[in-house]
């Protein structure tokens, strides 16, 4: 989606004089394949003074901590200077406070100090994707307003902050796939890199449809990646963000999220639930199992909630299958829901890899629902240990 | 998505019909909006042939909790099946709504 006639400019707002050498080094074959341009500016006053001479700047990326004017106030005003733009911001690690504050004054993601130059590309991809989602919903919805727009709006915001590159290591491998409804439901996926090699994992299902859902979609999605990069407890990551989600939440909206932390060192899996269907293993001797519960509601309705946390140490071979509702409850023309036991039985042998496994879910409602409609999204993402 | 509705000695009962998705969740919101007086202070909502909610319905649920909460109205709901029932205890709900097996002990309750 990303594809545009001319190179996207993204505007680097950073004082220490170090990081435009390094931009320009890293993202050169970004810049000479025509993709992006970058333009730098070294405090909030002159970022303004930039956006204001340069209209065709597409996207901020911004330190916190500036002399004169700071991220945090730039962000306030990029606004009135520069609508049509998508700010991302340089942050701590684990600085929550600061990524809260961002994200409330419209920041669309952050990135974290030292700068990891692969997660920042993605970031700019899956930034300006959702900027070409915008914009294509702005024209359209001049042309007509129908609901059906909305719904596709929500539904290219939806696709946007999924993954599209998997991590395979000579440990363990993941892969995911979403296929949304015609109405669109509320499924999202994420990956994280976290510190010692460990990878965090969350899947999740937002209550409701149309743009609403899809926001509320964006800030959990958001929210639990700032706290999966600082707080190392899954069953704390879903308190801090159901306590996040839980001020300002009037339309009583809630998303079910089950995150897992897996450590390749030690091939431990701790997780935390909040109001998710429980994952299933499928062992090397294609026998499988359903993840032991934990305690935990849904989050963002409940004040203080608290999420238990569990671990299991899994074995070379085991492939941990995480889905939504939607592939459990997805029915037939008969009105059967396929359930737990289907999905189970998909698993007679192990699968040979993530891939395999995420395809043979997918295949096997898509062969049970026929020609029923399809009334959710469904979504499938699995880790596979080597 | 049909509802019926019922006023027994002070308590208002609400039957709710078939399937609760995210095409009819609206609908529910608004039946049950017109449906609940803001002079109501004891409300059951009755799912015994509700087959199917989708989060979008529970969502619906939440916000009439909420609503006859502000009200200072007692809130119950009885007579989940399978699936029903399932979707409640998965997403964490029968820890924030007051379930109960049958009508009976349900209106036993908000009148309690």
């Amino acid at each position: 989606m990303t594809d545009k006639a001319e190179a996207y400019r993204i505007l680097v707002v950073d004082d220490e004089p170090d990081v435009e050498p390094l931009v320009l080094q890293r993202m050169r074959r970004s810049i000479r394949s025509g993709q992006y341009q970058f333009v730098f500016a070294q405090n909030g006053v002159e970022a303004l003074q930039k956006l204001e001479q340069d209209t065709d700047i597409d996207m901020v990326l911004s330190d916190i901590n500036m002399p004169q004017m700071d991220g945090l106030s730039l962000l306030e005003r990029i606004p009135e200077v520069a609508p049509d733009t998508r700010s991302v911001i340089i942050s701590a690690y684990g600085d929550m406070k600061n990524i809260r504050s961002a994200m409330n004054r419209g920041a669309f993601d952050f990135v974290t100090k030292p700068l990891d130059f692969d997660d920042l590309r993605v970031t700019i991809e899956r930034t300006l994707n959702n900027l070409a989602a915008w914009r294509e919903a702005e024209s359209s919805r001049v042309r007509l307003a129908a609901i059906e727009n909305e719904l596709d709006v929500a539904s290219k915001m939806q696709q946007s902050i999924l993954p599209t590159e998997f991590p395979t290591t000579d440990n363990f491998e993941v892969f995911g796939n979403m296929t949304p409804a015609r109405e669109v439901g509320g499924d999202f996926f994420d990956i994280f890199n976290l510190e010692n090699g460990c990878i965090g994992l969350a899947i999740a299902d937002v209550s409701g449809k149309g743009v609403p859902a899809a926001l509320f979609m964006m800030a959990s999605r958001t929210l639990l990646k700032g706290s999966a990069i600082g707080l190392n407890d899954p069953g704390r990551v879903l308190q801090e963000v159901n306590d996040l989600l839980y001020d300002d939440n009037d339309a009583m909206m809630f998303v079910t999220v089950l995150y897992a932390v897996y450590d390749p060192a030690t091939r431990e899996l701790t997780y935390a639930n909040g109001g998710h269907n429980l994952p299933v293993i499928v062992h090397a001797d294609g026998s499988n199992t359903v993840m032991p519960s934990t305690n935990g509601i849904a989050l963002g309705i409940l004040d203080g909630g608290e999420y238990e946390q569990s671990s299991i140490t899994c074995a070379p071979g085991d492939t941990v299958v995480l889905y939504t509702d939607g592939v459990t409850e997805a029915i037939n023309v008969g009105e059967e829901e396929f359930g737990m036991e289907r999905l189970q039985g998909i698993f007679t042998s192990a699968p040979g890899d993530c891939r395999t496994a995420v395809e043979a879910v997918f295949d096997a409602v898509s062969d049970f629902a026929g020609e029923a409609p399809q009334f959710d999204d469904i979504t499938c993402l699995a880790l596979r240990v080597k | 998505m049909p509802i019926e509705v019922n006023r027994d000695s002070g308590t208002l009962i609400i039957q709710t019909e078939e399937r609760v998705d995210s095409a009819n969740a609206q609908t529910f919101y608004q039946e049950l909006e017109s449906a609940i007086d803001s002079e109501d202070r004891a409300v059951v909502m009755d799912m015994e042939r509700l087959s199917y909610i989708s989060s979008a319905g529970l969502r619906v649920i939440l916000q009439t909790a909420r609503k006859l909460q502000q009200q200072n109205a007692k809130f119950a709901i009885c007579s989940l099946t399978g699936t029903v029932r399932e979707v409640f205890e998965i997403s964490g709900f029968d820890r924030v709504i007051d379930i109960h097996s049958s009508q009976a002990e349900a209106v036993a309750a908000v009148n309690g």
